[in-house]
């Protein structure tokens, strides 16, 4: 992973002027679903290249090291091997960008993982996941102990009443505390934008994380009712834009919750060739947060190299 | 990008370097090396483009010197005349953490090497079975007439024979009008849900073969098939059902109209197919017969001919022509055509309405492709771009664009919009994943010119500089730096290239929009609501849309005015373009009569002095201009005759100097704060007390009627009493214009608004009162005989609202008609002077009603205060506003 953002000075003035117009980004994620249709081997392509994007996840109360340590060695191994062995991509070295679980289940995924060979990293929520209404000292202490127990990564979630309140330099003065207290660890952060109420806030509040130091700016929890669209990505990957020419930074994206399918996929990847470009298609700054994408990927993948469709059987669960 | 695998089309075009491309702004081709396809999984390909010879005459986007960006509205320095004719713009540092986008150098063109290749070539079966040359579609079948010269009709993107088609000729012509002529003597009077019904099984055969209806017209015009699939084929089943859905309700709604008849539609070359689809709707929805001219790119049109055949319209009904001569060389002469629907470039427009003058046949004009973006500092940018893609770098749009940007946000949109240019891609039409495909050679010609024009007059053009130099695709284009007096500014901006011009504040930016001849469509991009509302309302074009560009219903009426022809399609508007009262006879067609329009009117006889003296000399004298009675130019009068021959009065004889003075003198009553920005309520009681001044003096009034008419006190009393009540009635529907919002689906409500003409100028009949004639707009009224009271009416209007100019009915025609400054025009005269009106017209295509020489009941409800004449004294403007912020 790439070296880590740091904070810089807040300036309002990138914030306080903003526009966005609603009805026009969303006829843009219209369009921007269909404009790249790609098919047969470069649909494999793309579908391989997308499962390197993926921070495999499990977030569920019931999760214990039993499915934990499955989901690592998914992770390690997320298509069949006689299926790339088809495509000749044995060798390539492709597995999942990063293993996504609650702050308890950290040290089991950490272990899972070095079994199983890998240096996968693994991400950890933390920050009263996923309403983020605790107390400051125990969401700091939460990054801290996460990242103790061996997460490489953060997932944060943000303070959202300060978005509706329009508090942004107190919403950047806690976001810097995170960044301190992940220490060496990437920090990702969680804007819920299904609850900041406007696009307009949704960059704001964007822009708002990066100036703070985040490496990502992830979309939302997967928790709330309205998760991953394509215009809020719109506004964000915008955002992330302004953000790159007015200080040389790369910002990392990263959507979540309700990508399911291997065709959704294949639209994020699009919306990012063209909304940033080619640079940011590496794990290092495009993640998707999902669960149960990679199986319909991996589906996809054997009817592309079978010509037939998999039973659920054919393929082994996460 | 722009991969082919074929020669493109014939003709060969040369690539002349433009003699004034600066060599710092050329650019050195890409890495060989960087086209390979590179995705995981797909082995390497060689990619198939032509090796380069000659560096692209393009440059890069200039700007400013160094000044890193931070925050909108910092105080921009002035873009205009920076860099020009420089052998080396001044080029900022480029790149991360400057506020500037990276320079295009640095990263070379050719990232979408991870899409896929054109898809091979395809042969329609559909073509295959028309075998090698596909004839007209015409009385519900395939003709192939012998000894038609064959016209070839080529794939844009690759040059490839799709098929070849006969070119028709007059007698052909004739023919084909002679079979709709027939078919209308069935279709017309069908009940309107007869209609519908069949309208209805249009629209689902044409779904069921949409796929090859979609794949035809994307190969015929170079168009990518994914617009057409998503965007032509669905607005076309609205079309069908919106238009069924009027036919089925005919009878009641549209009582009191009739079918106009036989209706010729001229399609352009691009768009064609959802062009025709505009126009056949509503002229098969009310019960007209159409004649469709369809070019070698119109191939569509012969399929929809032939599923209308399959769909059981009875034969005849919908015919489809093929060929390329020109339609005023056509369709003149052509009795039976009674209106021609015309859709092309302006000149061609132009030749149209002068050939088609007198012919009898009405016409309608939808011309030029120009649209306008107005960008202001309060706009979402990023969605501005995309509305600058939707307008000119897409297949969405027919024309290029004229971009309007705010000072204040002037660099940060052209980075945005340098940024964004990149990424359009291009391609055969087939392939599924391009932006923009080509519209064949003649228009690649058109966009190379004005590029070469441009940059001769210190343009500076940016382009991404990928595109190989045989290619048939023309590279999307930012034209910078022209100022609105280059000779290169005042032409329409092809397709696909975008002319951009800062503006300081709002005021300016509707001044330079309103400072051209164009009246189509513009977008206003602004989050002030109050100021997004404000320019859309004093844009003068036909279709606004706020924060959106190119949003389309079947229920939007779409049109223009000034150069774009005053021609509507779509909505209620559409209708009316096909309709005729009932009742009243329709003008006298035949081919044009020989008129000499170089003299026709050219100076008034001369007027002797015939010794009688008036009768009455109550009348006052002169041409009443800017509210008061004035001498007139000429310095002499014409005699007013009475029936008994004998003079009862004198009238100024006025001329071209007076003309010019009402027509200065109307359009200073027109702005703020003038007659159109009243209130309705205002206008109404001015024409009231108009109306109580007449009725006051209507004892003398009729009494001077009988005096020149010769008629019974009895019959001008009446004429007299039926003039105040026409005041009062128009006066009353100042206030029921028509206007109105409409819901439009997912886009938003647009309004449709009924807006003044502007100037109108009336050529008054033989022996009509004025009173006779009124309409709550601005009027200005040559009449050669007639009389009038207004000395203490004067006052009731404001100076300049209406003018009057008495003399030789001819000469002051003559004078009116070349006025270019008068958008609208009404003629009731003779059959001569209807022709020259028309014929003159064309010079800035005002808006022309002509009697065609048949004299109209002004007495009778129907022909004198009908529903016509609010129709015509008002014109049409769609304002589409997008609103969801929740």
């Amino acid at each position: 992973m790439s070296a880590q953002n740091q904070e810089i000075a807040f300036d309002i003035t990138w914030i306080s002027n903003v526009q966005v117009n609603q009805p026009a980004v969303l006829r843009r994620a219209e369009q921007i679903q269909t404009r790249r249709t790609v098919k047969k081997d470069w649909q494999a392509a793309w579908l391989l290249k997308a499962v390197t994007f993926i921070d495999l996840t499990t977030l569920s109360g019931d999760d214990t090291s039993s499915n934990v340590r499955r989901l690592c060695y998914k992770a390690k191994y997320p298509i069949r091997e006689d299926l790339l062995k088809a495509l000749n991509m044995q060798d390539k070295g492709i597995t999942t960008a990063a293993v996504c679980v609650y702050p308890a289940r950290v040290s089991d995924a950490v272990k899972a993982l070095k079994d199983a060979g890998c240096d996968i990293p693994v991400a950890s929520v933390a920050t009263g996941f996923p309403a983020g209404q605790t107390h400051l000292k125990t969401r700091l202490d939460e990054i801290r102990l996460a990242v103790e127990d061996g997460a490489k990564e953060i997932d944060v979630v943000i303070n959202r009443s300060l978005v509706l309140a329009g508090q942004w330099k107190a919403l950047y003065d806690e976001i810097c505390e995170f960044r301190k207290a992940c220490g060496d660890a990437h920090l990702k952060t969680i804007l819920a934008t299904g609850e900041l109420g406007s696009l307009t806030n949704i960059y704001r509040a964007s822009m708002v994380a990066m100036m703070a130091g985040s490496d990502f700016i992830k979309t939302s929890t997967g928790k709330e009712t309205v998760n991953a669209t394509f215009p809020v990505a719109i506004v964000m990957v915008r955002a992330i834009r302004d953000f790159y020419w007015k200080t040389g930074k790369k910002i990392g994206f990263k959507p979540a919750g309700g990508i399911r399918t291997a065709k959704d996929s294949l639209a994020w990847l699009s919306l990012i060739k063209e909304e940033l470009g080619d640079d940011w298609l590496k794990p290092e700054l495009f993640r998707i947060g999902a669960s149960t994408l990679l199986s319909d990927i991996e589906r996809q993948i054997y009817h592309h190299v079978t010509g037939r469709y998999a039973a659920y059987h054919d393929l082994p669960m996460a | 990008m722009a991969c082919r695998d074929t020669e493109p089309g014939e003709p060969a075009r040369p690539r002349p370097r433009s003699p004034g491309s600066p060599r710092a702004l050329a650019r050195p081709c890409p890495p060989a090396a960087a086209s390979a396809r590179t995705g995981p999984g797909s082995p390497p390909q060689p990619r198939l483009s032509p090796p380069r010879s000659a560096p692209r005459p393009a440059g890069s986007c200039p700007f400013l010197g160094p000044r890193p960006w931070s925050g909108r509205g910092a105080g921009a320095s002035p873009p205009a005349g920076h860099a020009k004719g420089q052998g080396t713009p001044l080029l900022p540092p480029r790149g991360p953490g400057t506020g500037r986008p990276p320079r295009l150098k640095e990263t070379p063109p050719g990232g979408d090497r991870d899409l896929p290749p054109p898809p091979p070539s395809v042969r329609l079966a559909w073509l295959d079975k028309q075998g090698s040359t596909l004839g007209h579609f015409v009385n519900g079948k395939w003709l192939k007439p012998e000894g038609q010269e064959p016209v070839t009709c080529r794939d844009p993107c690759s040059g490839e024979l799709l098929a070849s088609c006969l070119q028709a000729d007059d007698g052909f012509v004739a023919l084909a009008v002679d079979v709709a002529g027939r078919a209308l003597e069935a279709w017309s009077p069908l009940p309107g849900a007869a209609r519908a019904q069949h309208l209805l099984r249009l629209a689902e055969t044409l779904r069921r073969h949409q796929k090859l209806l979609w794949t035809l017209e994307a190969m015929a015009s170079g168009r990518v098939v994914r617009e057409v699939r998503d965007g032509d084929l669905p607005l076309a089943q609205q079309l069908l059902q919106y238009h069924a859905s009027w036919a089925q309700t005919q009878e009641q709604a549209l009582s009191g109209w009739e079918p106009v008849g036989v209706v010729a539609v001229v399609l352009p070359p691009a768009f064609s197919f959802i062009e025709m689809m505009w126009r056949i709707c509503p002229a098969l929805a009310v019960g007209c017969t159409v004649v469709v001219f369809g070019g070698p790119a119109s191939l569509s049109a012969l399929l929809v001919a032939q599923l209308s055949e399959e769909a059981g319209l009875p034969p005849g009904v919908l015919n489809v022509v093929m060929g390329t001569a020109p339609p005023e060389t056509l369709l003149p002469g052509l009795p039976g055509v009674a209106k021609v629907a015309f859709s092309g470039p302006v000149q061609e427009g132009k030749a149209l309405r002068r050939a088609l003058a007198g012919s009898g046949a009405d016409l309608s004009l939808s011309l030029g492709t120009e649209s306008l973006l107005v960008v202001t500092d309060t706009a979402d940018l990023d969605s501005a771009v995309e509305g600058v893609v939707d307008a000119a770098w897409s297949d969405r749009s027919p024309g290029g664009l004229r971009l309007l940007v705010q000072l204040s946000a002037y660099e940060e949109m052209l980075w945005k919009l340098e940024t964004r240019l990149r990424r359009v891609r291009q391609g055969r039409s087939l392939d599924w994943a391009v932006d923009m495909g080509t519209r064949g050679p003649a228009a690649w010609e058109r966009a190379q010119s004005y590029v070469q024009e441009a940059q001769s007059q210190g343009a500076q053009i940016f382009q991404d500089g990928s595109t190989p130099p045989q290619s048939p695709f023309f590279p999307p284009t930012l034209v910078l730096g022209l100022a609105p007096a280059s000779p290169c500014a005042q032409a329409e901006v092809p397709w696909p290239l975008v002319t951009v011009f800062p503006f300081r504040t709002a005021k300016e930016a509707l001044a330079m929009s309103n400072g051209t001849p164009r009246g189509g469509s513009a977008s206003v991009w602004s989050e002030r609501l109050t100021l997004g509302l404000d320019l859309a309302y004093k844009l003068l074009m036909g279709t606004v849309w706020i924060n959106a560009h190119g949003l389309k219903d079947a229920a939007a009426p779409v049109g223009g005015c000034k150069e774009n022809g005053s021609a509507w399609h779509g909505g209620p508007d559409g209708l009316y373009e096909y309709l005729h009262p009932v009742g009243i006879p329709p003008r006298p067609q035949g081919p044009p009569q020989l008129l000499d329009y170089d003299k026709f009117g050219l100076s008034a006889p001369p007027v002797l002095p015939s010794g009688t003296s008036p009768a009455s000399a109550t009348a006052p004298y002169g041409v009443f201009v800017a509210g008061r009675f004035q001498n007139p130019s000429s310095r002499s009068s014409r005699p007013v005759l009475g029936s008994g021959g004998r003079i009862c009065a004198h009238v100024a004889e006025g001329g071209a100097k007076d003309i010019r003075e009402a027509v200065e003198a109307a359009h200073k009553a027109t702005p703020a704060p003038g007659w159109a920005s009243r209130v309705p309520g205002s206008r109404a009681s001015a024409l009231w007390a108009l109306a109580d001044a007449v009725s006051q003096r209507s004892q003398e009034l009729a009494e001077q009627l009988v005096e020149v008419t010769g008629s019974d006190l009895a019959d001008t009393r009446t004429e007299v009493v039926l003039s105040i009540a026409r005041l009062r009635a128009w006066g009353a529907q100042v206030h029921a214009q028509g206007a109105g919002l409409h819901s439009a689906g997912p886009h938003g409500p647009f309004l449709r608004l009924r807006e003044a003409l502007g100037v109108l100028a009336i050529v008054c009949p033989e022996g009509a009162a004025p009173a006779r004639l009124c309409v709550s707009h601005r009027v200005q009224r040559p009449f050669s005989s007639t009389l009038s009271s207004w000395q203490d009416m004067a006052g009731l209007l404001p100076p300049g609202l209406v003018n009057v100019v008495t003399g030789d009915r001819d000469h002051l025609t003559r004078c009116l008609a070349l006025h270019q400054d008068v958008p609208a025009l009404w003629y009731f005269g003779s059959a001569q002077g209807s022709q020259f009106v028309e014929w003159a017209s064309a010079g800035n295509l005002k808006a022309v009603w002509a009697n065609g020489g048949r004299s109209r009941c002004w007495d009778r409800e129907g022909e004198g205060a009908g529903p016509e004449l609010g129709l015509r004294a008002a014109r049409t403007k769609a304002l589409w506003l997008s609103l969801g912020d929740i």
